[in-house]
């Protein structure tokens, strides 16, 4: 078990070597406080995003008052009310109803911002919620809808675009709290609350949505910056395995039984600790410069997994590197000149125009892009486990082959016998 | 078992068309001190890296124990490089484990080395510093002590002395010459040192400009370019060496006159007879002597007529 030896001895150096490794955990940090400052919303002016609701609902009657109401009408004037905590002048959205197909079209353009496309059973389902909450009040034995009806609202835009990270974020708050009122407020009626009214809770009481204020343009963006964070490792990995190089330990470690995979195997599990560290401190400080995630601790758990996984593809990508560098400092430019590409190339900062290569899009084989597409499904969407296992598997697979890559070239520049 | 543990067949490194080792041959008895000697870049760095398995020879080959260097356990030889090859942030005792680890010695036997070489080397009190915080000289015999701790039987050393203060030297000598007489290992010992490689070699090459020139015990050689005396002369006027040496090559039994550090340097047999002789034909030139010294012919003295007295970086 060389490699357990080589893991324990490069643990030992990391933990030993106090201000690199200070360096190291640190260095990240300076990313996110500086870009949660710049796009946090300090003083910025709170933005209304282009939203298009395409409303296939049919009405429905509401049996306690045999009133029939569209409930679909009923979300979109929501929707075109609601205004930013604070400032009851500054609407979240501007709204304009249309059809699915020129929905579409606008969306590709970036016209819009998001679309809401609203089902045809929606007003049912809020019909069948008030039916069931009156039932469960009234009676909260029988707690079994007998008749369920589910609708699913579905929020459509680029993943890719800002724009619409942010005013989805800002919807599923919307539709969440619509719903919790439409629950609150029946409860209050059958228990004859001063002030409740059959149909008035369900129209739009529109209030500021708590938490909406603060959704800001680095809530899309602190994914992208933890990526950039974790591909600047591979850096600091080159530049690591370079001096184990350039002081002659790697030489005297070749004359020995010691093999490529020893060595990078077992160099990669000490690295792997500080991934988690690091992944770790990221989060917390993007927190700290107020940083709001959709999903609560799952994502947190979910995101820092992902993060992992792409953490130990940079430490891949930091031994391939380094089977080129002569030296640390050459390993360290030649590292950001790697990593800053790759990380527009995944979409770090900003979508780039894919290049398709073998009919699949190039950034689809790295495996920062399915780290990032998971963190942003997690973080942002509020996706779970099953919404990113297919980003998680892909990412491993491809950190595995990176691995691979960097073990033979690594072996073959570093640990064969010069010519 | 074959007599010669190490043997180089014509082996040939070029680099980008300069020729560094040019068709070295030459065979290495078990249980001996051999010593490399050669100016700076004549190429005892890059024979040694042919001879470990650290670099792949243009042509030529190598046999350890009668096998392919190809083909060697790599457990059969310790190096000890020139440089100081550490891990500044491990202890003295992790750094010799480890190494013991990534030669697949057992945990038993690695702790047993471990002690007894701390112990052979001083170090004992050292065990765990973090290597940083050595002293030079510590440094040094941890340097060796990482080449020997998986019990090679060929060790090779690269300048094991360079940087040593004389009482570490001794020290380090006693221990070669142990390894030697008591382990019965095989040592390949470089080194700028004539006085070290006189005392302990066995057996002595002298290669230049990538070619061996002389391989022979150290008494043989000193023998080889004259049994006798040297004696050092200081001029007042450096400018005149030339002429001085030009002038004592026509006394009789002088073996040879050059120039050396800013002295003549005469070669002869019973100098100490020649002395008026020498001093007479100073005298007749009008050459002033600031210094005049004898001493017996030294290694040193015998690389210097083989290579000459012209800088080599």
């Amino acid at each position: 078990m060389k490699f357990l030896s080589i893991a324990l001895k490069d643990l030992k150096e990391l933990i030993r070597d106090k201000r690199g490794l200070i360096f190291i955990l640190f260095f990240p940090l300076l990313l996110i406080v500086v870009f949660g400052f710049a796009f946090g919303g300090m003083g910025q002016s709170n933005q209304q995003y282009n939203l298009a609701i395409v409303n296939y609902d049919e009405p429905a009657t509401l049996p306690t008052s045999n009133e029939t109401t569209n409930y679909g009408d009923n979300l979109t004037q929501l929707l075109k009310d609601v205004t930013y905590q604070g400032n009851s002048s500054a609407h979240m959205f501007n709204v304009t109803t249309m059809s699915e197909s020129e929905a579409d079209s606008l969306l590709k353009n970036r016209k819009i911002d998001a679309v809401l496309i609203i089902p045809a059973n929606y007003s049912r389902s809020v019909v069948a919620l008030i039916n069931n909450t009156i039932q469960t009040t009234s009676n909260p034995l029988s707690s079994v809808n007998t008749s369920p009806v589910t609708s699913t609202l579905i929020i459509r835009g680029d993943t890719g675009y800002i724009n619409f990270g942010t005013s989805q974020g800002i919807l599923v708050g919307v539709l969440s709290e619509y719903q919790d009122k439409i629950e609150t407020s029946t409860q209050n009626m059958v228990k004859g609350t001063p002030g409740a009214s059959s149909i008035q809770y369900i129209s739009y009481d529109v209030q500021p949505m708590a938490g909406t204020k603060n959704f800001t343009n680095f809530d899309f963006l602190a994914p992208g910056i933890m990526v950039f964070a974790i591909l600047m490792l591979a850096t600091t990995v080159a530049a690591n395995l370079t001096r184990e190089v350039e002081q002659g330990t790697l030489a005297r470690l070749k004359l020995s039984k010691m093999t490529g995979f020893d060595l990078l195997f077992g160099g990669m599990l000490p690295w792997s600790l500080i991934v988690v560290a690091q992944v770790l401190i990221l989060f917390i400080v993007a927190v700290a410069v107020g940083f709001n995630w959709q999903g609560g601790l799952n994502s947190i758990v979910l995101a820092i997994f992902a993060g992992i996984i792409g953490g130990i593809a940079s430490i891949a990508l930091g031994m391939i590197i380094a089977a080129f560098a002569k030296n640390d400092r050459q390993a360290s430019n030649l590292g950001i000149l790697v990593t800053v590409p790759i990380s527009f190339l995944v979409g770090a900062f900003f979508q780039l125009p894919n290049l398709v290569v073998w009919g699949f899009q190039f950034n689809d084989f790295l495996p920062w892009t399915h780290t990032l597409n998971a963190l942003r499904a997690t973080l942002i969407y509020g996706g779970g486990w099953d919404a990113i296992s297919s980003q998680i598997a892909a990412s491993a697979l491809l950190t595995v082959i990176l691995f691979i890559i960097g073990l033979i070239l690594f072996s073959k520049s570093r640990l064969s016998v010069d010519n | 078992m074959t007599d010669y543990i190490i043997e180089t067949q014509n082996i040939t490194k070029k680099f980008n068309g300069f020729t560094a080792v040019d068709g070295l041959s030459l065979q290495i008895n078990r249980g001996e001190v051999f010593g490399f000697l050669g100016p700076n870049g004549a190429g005892k760095t890059t024979s040694i890296k042919m001879m470990v398995g650290l670099l792949k020879p243009t042509s030529g080959q190598v046999k350890i124990d009668g096998q392919d260097m190809r083909k060697l356990d790599k457990g059969i030889i310790g190096v000890c490089p020139q440089e100081l090859v550490l891990w500044d942030n491990l202890t003295c005792a992790e750094s010799l484990k480890l190494m013991g680890d990534m030669y697949q010695v057992p945990k038993a036997i690695t702790e047993e080395r471990v002690k007894k070489l701390l112990d052979d080397l001083f170090l004992t009190d050292k065990a765990d510093t973090l290597v940083k915080n050595l002293s030079g000289g510590m440094k040094r015999r941890l340097n060796l002590a990482l080449g020997l701790v998986h019990h090679p039987q060929i060790v090779v050393l690269d300048e094991p002395s360079e940087g040593l203060d004389p009482q570490s030297r001794r020290v380090l000598w006693e221990y070669i010459r142990s390894l030697r007489d008591d382990e019965g290992k095989t040592v390949i010992l470089t080194t700028h040192l004539m006085d070290e490689a006189d005392r302990l070699s066995d057996r002595v090459a002298i290669i230049d400009h990538g070619k061996l020139l002389r391989l022979d015990t150290p008494d043989n050689l000193k023998k080889e370019i004259g049994e006798g005396d040297i004696v050092e002369i200081t001029l007042s006027d450096s400018e005149k060496i030339s002429e001085v040496t030009e002038a004592l090559k026509e006394i009789e039994d002088v073996l040879s006159v050059f120039e050396a550090d800013g002295k003549v340097n005469l070669r002869g047999l019973n100098v100490i007879s020649k002395l008026p002789q020498i001093l007479e034909n100073l005298e007749k030139n009008s050459i002033n002597v600031a210094d005049i010294s004898m001493r017996h012919n030294t290694l040193e003295d015998v690389f210097i007529y083989l290579t000459g007295t012209s800088l080599r970086e």
